[in-house]
C-alpha cells in the first residue's frame, strides 16, 4: 500500500519535474533570444578586430571555431522563430475560416474548428413558431426534445450524457429549433448518436408529454408571465407581424396540444432539407463521416411551409401588478434586414459602453430607469425599437417621451455619430458570432437558407459602407410606418401611443 | 408479489409452447368465464391489485376515457355486489372485450423503475 502510495507520489513528482523544465526552456528560450544577438554581434566585431591585428592562429581558430557555432546557434534560433510565427498566422488563418456546407446524405453539415478543448453539435431545423400548424406545437417540441427514442429512454439520455459530462439543451427562436450538445473531445460519438437518434426515433409518448414536457413548458409560460420585458417583445411581434413571426414562442397557459400533434410536427420539421447539422471544435470531415453511420430520419412528410411576412403595427397594453412598468415602442420592416437597420439600433442604445458610467441619454435622466434598443433580424423582416421600464409609471412615461424624440431624431443624425454606431453594430455582430450559440445563429441562417458563404466577413463589409444619406432613407422609411406600442403595468398611468406623440 | 394477477405466472412459458397453449387456452377460457367477474361487467385488469405504486402510475397513464371507463364499471360492480346478484346478461363482458388495458403501462412503469435502480447503483469503469 505504501509502496503503490510511494511511486504514486514519485510519478507525480516526475510529471511536475518534467512540466518544470519545459516551463524552464521555455523561459530560457524567450529570455535568452534577445540577448543573444548582441553577443554574436560583439563576437563578429572581435573576430574582425583579432583577424585584422593578426594575433595568433591558436586565437584566430578558436574565433573562428566559435564564430561557426554561434552562427549555427542563430540560424537554429531564427528556424524555431519562423516556425513559430508561421504556427501563430496559421492559427489565426484557422479561426478565421469559416465553414463552407457539404451535403452529407440530404441535409446540409456545416463545421468550425477553432481547436477548443469542447465541441458542441447542434443540430438547426425549421421548426419555430413561424412554421407551427398549432399554437404552441413549437414550444412543447422544444421540450420533448432528449425524451425517450428508439435507442435509449429520457432518463438513460440524461444520466449517460451525465456519466459523460456532456450538456444537451435545446433553444427556440422564431424560425429556428435547435438541438445541442456540447462535450469533451473523444466522446464525438456517442452525442452524435443521440442526436441522431432524437431526430429519427423520438417515441412522442403521451405519458412522457404529460409527466414532462407539459410541467416544463407550463413553467416557461409563468416565467414569461413573471417577465415584462419578454413579454412586451412577445406582444410586439404579434402586432407587428400577426401570423407567421407573430406567433408567440410559447405556448398558452392550457394549451390544446396533445403528443400527436407535436409527433406530426416534428416530422414535418426533420424533414429531409429542412434540418442543418452544425459543429464547432470538431472538423467537418470528422463530423460528416460520424454522422453517416448515425441513425437517420425516416420521416417522408413534406417540409412546413411559411408565408412571407408583413408589417402591421398596433398598440397593446396589458394590466399587471407588482411588476416593473415596461413600454416597447418600435418599428418593423419586411424584406431581409438591411445593415442600416443595425446601425440604427446600434445608435438608439442610450446605454454607455463603460460598465457604471453614468449616460447622457435623456431617455435614461429618471431615477432606475433603464432602457435597451431591440433589434431582432429575420430572414424576410425585423423589428426595431426601444425598451424601456422602471418602477413607476411616471418615470417611464418622461423615459418614453425621450425614447420617441430619439427615435422620430434618428433621420438627422450627424457623420461622427453614424460612424460611432456603425463601429458598435460591427462590434456587436462580431462578438456575437464569436460565442457557440452566435455561431450557431449567424451560420445557421445562412447554411439553412443555402448560401454557401458562410463567413462574417460580407455582413461587416456591408455596414462599412452605411452611408449618411443611406441611413437617414432607411430611417425615414422606418418611421413612417405604423408604430408598434405595447405597455404592460399599470395600464391606467401608463400612456397611450398617441400621447406620446406616436 | 408472488401471487395475484401481477405474481409469478406460467402463463408466458405455457404460450410460448404450441402443444402447451393448445391444452390450456379452452381451459383458461372456461376459468376466466366462471371466475365471475365478467358477469359484474368488470375486465380482468379492473382487478390488478392497484394499492402498489406502480399500479398507481400505470393508472394516471390512462386515457380520459379508460379512466372514466373504468371507474364506470367498478361502480357498477360494486352495485350489483351489494344487491348480490350478478348484472343482466347482456351487460356481461363478452370475452373479445377482455383487452389487457392496463398490464401494458404497469409494465411499462415497472421497466422505468428496474431502468432508474440500474442508474442510480451503477459502478462506474473508466477505460
Amino acid at each position: 500500500m505504501s509502496r503503490t502510495r510511494l511511486s504514486n507520489i514519485r510519478t507525480n513528482n516526475e510529471i511536475a519535474s518534467g512540466r518544470l523544465r519545459a516551463i524552464r526552456s521555455r523561459i530560457t528560450s524567450f529570455s535568452t533570444w534577445p540577448v543573444c544577438v548582441p553577443r554574436t554581434n560583439i563576437v563578429v566585431r572581435g573576430s574582425s578586430t583579432s583577424f585584422g591585428s593578426r594575433a595568433s592562429r591558436a586565437r584566430f581558430a578558436r574565433a573562428f571555431f566559435g564564430l561557426i557555432v554561434l552562427s549555427m546557434l542563430l540560424v537554429q534560433r531564427y528556424k524555431d522563430w519562423t516556425q513559430a510565427t508561421s504556427r501563430a498566422s496559421l492559427r489565426l488563418a484557422r479561426r478565421r475560416s469559416f465553414a463552407t456546407a457539404v451535403d452529407v446524405g440530404g441535409f446540409k453539415v456545416a463545421a468550425i474548428e477553432n481547436n477548443q478543448p469542447t465541441v458542441a453539435v447542434t443540430v438547426l431545423a425549421k421548426a419555430g413558431p413561424r412554421y407551427q400548424q398549432k399554437p404552441g406545437v413549437a414550444h412543447a417540441l422544444k421540450n420533448f426534445a432528449f425524451k425517450s427514442t428508439a435507442d435509449r429512454s429520457a432518463l438513460g439520455t440524461v444520466r449517460e450524457s451525465e456519466l459523460y459530462g456532456g450538456v444537451l439543451s435545446s433553444t427556440l427562436t422564431r424560425e429556428h429549433l435547435a438541438l445541442t450538445a456540447e462535450f469533451l473531445r473523444g466522446d464525438e460519438e456517442f452525442f452524435i448518436n443521440v442526436l441522431a437518434s432524437v431526430i429519427a426515433s423520438t417515441k412522442y409518448y403521451r405519458h412522457e408529454y404529460e409527466e414532462l414536457v407539459l410541467p416544463a413548458v407550463e413553467s416557461e409560460v409563468n416565467a414569461l408571465h413573471r417577465d415584462p420585458a419578454t413579454h412586451a417583445i412577445e406582444l410586439a411581434h404579434a402586432l407587428a407581424f400577426r401570423n407567421g413571426l407573430g406567433a408567440s414562442l410559447f405556448a398558452a397557459p392550457h394549451t390544446p396540444v396533445t403528443a400527436t400533434d407535436v409527433e406530426q410536427f416534428a416530422a414535418s420539421a426533420f424533414a429531409k432539407g429542412n434540418f442543418a447539422i452544425l459543429g464547432s471544435g470538431i472538423s467537418q470531415s470528422a463530423l460528416s463521416s460520424l454522422l453517416q453511420h448515425a441513425p437517420t430520419s425516416q420521416s417522408t412528410s413534406s417540409a412546413p411551409t411559411t408565408a412571407p411576412s408583413s408589417y402591421s403595427g398596433g398598440e397593446s397594453r396589458l394590466e399587471t401588478h407588482g411588476l416593473p412598468q415596461t413600454i416597447f415602442i418600435g418599428y418593423g420592416t419586411t424584406g431581409a434586414p438591411t445593415p442600416e437597420l443595425a446601425a440604427l439600433a446600434a445608435h438608439l442604445d442610450p446605454n454607455p459602453s463603460v460598465k457604471w458610467a453614468k449616460s447622457a441619454s435623456p431617455i435614461l435622466v429618471g431615477e432606475n430607469t433603464t432602457a435597451q434598443a431591440v433589434y431582432l433580424p429575420y430572414s424576410d423582416a425585423a423589428l426595431v425599437g426601444l425598451l424601456v421600464q422602471g418602477p413607476t409609471a411616471a418615470g417611464v412615461r418622461e423615459a418614453a417621451k425621450a425614447a420617441v424624440a430619439a427615435i422620430k431624431g434618428t433621420s438627422g443624425v450627424k457623420a461622427e455619430q453614424l460612424k460611432s454606431a456603425v463601429a458598435k453594430a460591427k462590434f456587436r455582430l462580431a462578438a456575437n458570432a464569436d460565442g457557440r450559440a452566435g455561431i450557431v445563429e449567424v451560420l445557421g441562417s445562412k447554411v439553412l437558407a443555402g448560401s454557401s458563404e458562410t463567413s462574417l466577413d460580407a455582413a461587416i463589409a456591408s455596414l462599412d459602407k452605411v452611408s449618411s444619406a443611406g441611413f437617414t432613407k432607411a430611417a425615414g422609411e422606418l418611421i413612417k410606418g405604423k408604430p408598434t406600442y405595447v405597455a404592460i403595468g399599470d395600464t391606467q398611468a401608463l400612456p397611450y401611443a398617441d400621447e406620446l406623440g406616436l | 408479489m408472488l401471487y395475484g394477477p401481477l405474481g409469478v405466472s406460467l402463463a408466458p412459458y405455457i404460450r410460448s409452447s404450441p402443444a402447451l397453449s393448445k391444452l390450456f387456452t379452452p381451459v383458461a377460457k372456461w376459468y376466466a368465464g366462471g371466475s365471475l367477474y365478467r358477469q359484474y361487467g368488470l375486465l380482468y385488469d379492473d382487478l390488478l391489485i392497484e394499492e402498489r405504486p406502480d399500479v398507481q402510475k400505470a393508472l394516471t397513464r390512462l386515457t380520459p376515457r379508460e379512466a372514466y371507463d373504468r371507474q364506470f364499471r367498478i361502480k357498477r360492480a360494486s352495485q350489483a355486489d351489494v344487491l348480490h346478484a350478478p348484472l343482466p346478461r347482456e351487460q356481461w363482458t363478452k370475452p373479445e372485450e377482455d383487452i389487457r388495458y392496463l398490464l401494458p403501462h404497469v409494465e411499462a412503469v415497472e421497466q422505468e423503475m428496474k431502468e432508474r435502480a440500474k442508474w442510480d447503483s451503477l459502478e462506474v469503469k473508466r477505460k
